[in-house]
């Protein structure tokens, strides 16, 4: 009974462009436009240019635009008002004022976002005061490492090796609104009504109902992962039985999401309504549109009421931190089993088979 | 085939279905009839095991369905009046699905799947999909989607709404068929005259309870014999009111069709007494349509 229900729902699933399109396109168009957006570790793109004035043969402009650093190039201007002017108009991120005498201008638009303005910030006042500063022998003083038990990342982070696995939790979730659906629709067209009036026992109409869409749910990561490592370079730094467990540990969480939807949704207008928002909801919490690491910390905290940040941390370590073992990933996978099993708990105890 | 004992169901306070007792006999078709409300869908659900009863027992085939529901629900088919069938599949591959739920596999699901294309009159659209059907074709799907692990006992609830003549008939001749070969049908109609040509007997139920059973003839002889169309004019309003005080009554305009709780002089006395003046009375024939009239004072087709 169970082969001849995932065969009708493989069925009916490849019949309706709309779920396709939300189960494997969307995932596939958010990859691409979010990995093309944001950058992580060594930013292999051109230096950003910083617009600078010197007085005409000034030692110290000459110096600071050598001492710069690889991620900037200094844009000569015509006059210290020009740089200004760059800087407010956003032709240029910052700028450099550097008078014959007294201090240097950093040219900085203070309310831009903490997040943008304070790395550039940091990088051109350290790279004015090096220039500038009498160079004295000293020994090494800070030497960056990661603390012990957590393994180094790769030297070369992609974009996608964080973009996949955000996008595959955020559209992988959303199987569970398809699972609700598929309750509401049956229920709706009778033929729930003709399930259980066959010779089938309730706990399997059941389990015949979600166990297709836990193979869909495998389909899909597994298409989204491997399209992600083939199309878009992105690598599995640590175990692969650890990223193969945690991803059926997200499917088996969001089937047992899509129950507890599917007894508390109502019809399936109810259910198309009020599922996307909560999904959308638990998905930013997560970390899957915005690192939870870049979030203030009570939001970083509230982060761990929804199973995706667990899957977002198991998929980071997996994927980006070299060694990541299946240990390292359990508590991970511990965390979306028990998720699984109270969606499951409620959802059960919520549902109503007459 | 089919024992109702003391069977029940209460939604909260309410009794959808009081206590009913029903025996369908092997090899007939049942007709069961109730105006909207009266109990029929609960009843078949709670035969065909779908909502667990408030009280009572069902016994398909001498076998209890609490105590053995897979053993009982086997020899059952249920066609719900919903068109409980994928319309995004093809006909062949939804008689699949339906037909593993039985436990049919193999060559015995293709040979099952055949007949009941056979039966349903598909058999040459089995690959389409089903949502390019007609709506009739699709009625005749969900039938056979009932039938296709050949049920002894098929439960067909309203399988004619909203179709076309041609597949009316269609539907017709499969449950003559289906009769013809021994199997036992119970049949819930909104249409009066398909159960009165159909059925060999005729159940009858309102409010949650069993109102009358048994061949249309014995249900008009002892419930019908008494109908009467009258014509009103003058205050036609006052006029059905005071009728309704003597008897039950169906309205249509002017005409009013009544059976008399005493006698029908009283009645037009009523109806005069209160500004009515009645144009016409003539006898009606009597049928099951005023069988069921006088039985449950409502048309079948009233809400």
């Amino acid at each position: 009974m169970i082969g001849a229900a995932i065969l009708k729902d493989v069925q009916l699933l490849l019949r309706d462009r709309g779920r396709l399109l939300s189960l494997f396109a969307l995932p596939v168009i958010f990859i691409v436009v979010f990995g093309s957006m944001f950058k992580f570790g060594t930013d292999k793109g051109s230096p950003r240019p910083i617009a600078m004035y010197a007085e005409p043969g000034d030692a110290r402009g000459a110096a600071i635009a050598k001492g710069l650093g690889e991620g900037f190039v200094a844009d000569p201007r015509p006059s210290a008002d020009d740089v200004r002017h760059a800087v407010a108009t956003g032709d240029r991120l910052a700028g450099l004022v550097v008078p014959a005498v007294g201090p240097v201008e950093l040219v900085i638009d203070l309310a831009g976002p903490v997040q943008v303005r304070g790395p550039v910030q940091g990088a051109l006042t350290a790279a004015v005061m090096r220039a500038l500063a009498p160079p004295i022998p000293m020994p090494l003083l800070v030497e960056a490492k990661s603390p012990p038990g957590i393994a180094k990342p790769l030297d070369d982070i992609s974009p996608f090796q964080v973009t996949v696995p955000g996008n595959a939790v955020l559209f992988g979730f959303f199987l569970s609104m398809t699972v609700a659906m598929t309750f509401a629709s049956e229920r709706r067209s009778g033929t729930w009504r003709r399930l259980l009036a066959a010779p089938v026992p309730r706990w399997k109409a059941l389990v015949g109902t979600l166990v297709p869409y836990f193979v869909i749910g495998c389909v899909q990561l597994a298409f989204l992962f491997g399209l992600g490592a083939l199309g878009f370079g992105m690598q599995v730094a640590g175990s692969v039985l650890g990223l193969v467990l945690l991803s059926l540990a997200v499917v088996l969480c969001a089937v047992c999401l899509g129950l507890l939807f599917a007894s508390v949704g109502g019809t399936e207008k109810q259910i198309g309504s009020t599922a996307p928002v909560v999904l959308l909801v638990m998905g930013l919490l997560g970390g899957c549109m915005f690192p939870r690491i870049a979030m203030p910390a009570f939001m970083k905290s509230l982060g761990h009421i929804v199973p995706h940040s667990w899957a977002l941390d198991g998929y980071y370590d997996v994927l980006v931190r070299q060694g990541t073992t299946l240990a390292d990933v359990a508590p991970s996978i511990g965390a979306l089993c028990g998720f699984a099993a109270l969606f499951a708990l409620l959802g059960l105890w919520r549902f109503r088979f007459e | 085939m089919l024992t109702l004992c003391g069977l029940g169901k209460d939604y909260g306070e309410r009794a959808a279905v009081k206590a009913l007792d029903l025996d369908v006999v092997r090899g007939e078709i049942l007709g069961l009839l109730g105006p909207n409300g009266a109990g029929k869908t609960t009843t078949i659900s709670m035969a065909c095991g779908v909502v667990t009863p408030s009280r009572g027992t069902v016994a398909i085939s001498g076998i209890d369905l609490a105590k053995q529901p897979y053993a009982a629900k086997a020899k059952l088919g249920l066609v719900p009046q919903d068109l409980a069938i994928f319309e995004e599949l093809s006909a062949i591959q939804n008689l699949r699905y339906f037909g593993a739920l039985y436990g049919l596999s193999g060559t015995k699901l293709a040979a099952h799947i055949a007949w009941a294309l056979e039966v349903a009159g598909l058999s040459d659209r089995a690959t389409e999909p089903v949502k390019r059907f007609s709506g009739g074709m699709k009625r005749r799907l969900n039938i056979a989607a009932g039938l296709v692990h050949k049920p002894e006992l098929l439960v067909l609830d309203e399988p004619t709404v909203g179709v076309d003549p041609q597949s009316r008939n269609h539907i017709f001749e499969t449950v003559k068929a289906l009769h013809a070969a021994g199997m036992t049908v119970i049949y819930t109609s909104h249409y009066m005259e398909e159960v009165e040509a159909l059925c060999d007997r005729v159940a009858i139920i309102d409010h949650g309870e069993l109102k009358a059973l048994g061949t249309t003839a014995e249900l008009i002889d002892q419930h019908a014999g008494k109908g009467v169309e009258l014509e009103l004019g003058g205050n036609i309003d006052a006029g059905a009111r005071a009728a309704e005080a003597h008897g039950t009554v169906k309205r249509d305009g002017h005409t009013l069709t009544v059976v008399p709780s005493a006698g029908l002089g009283a009645m037009l006395t009523a109806i005069e007494a209160a500004g009515a003046t009645v144009a016409r009375v003539e006898s009606r024939q009597a049928n099951l349509e005023t069988a069921f009239l006088a039985l449950t004072g409502r048309a079948l087709r009233d809400e």
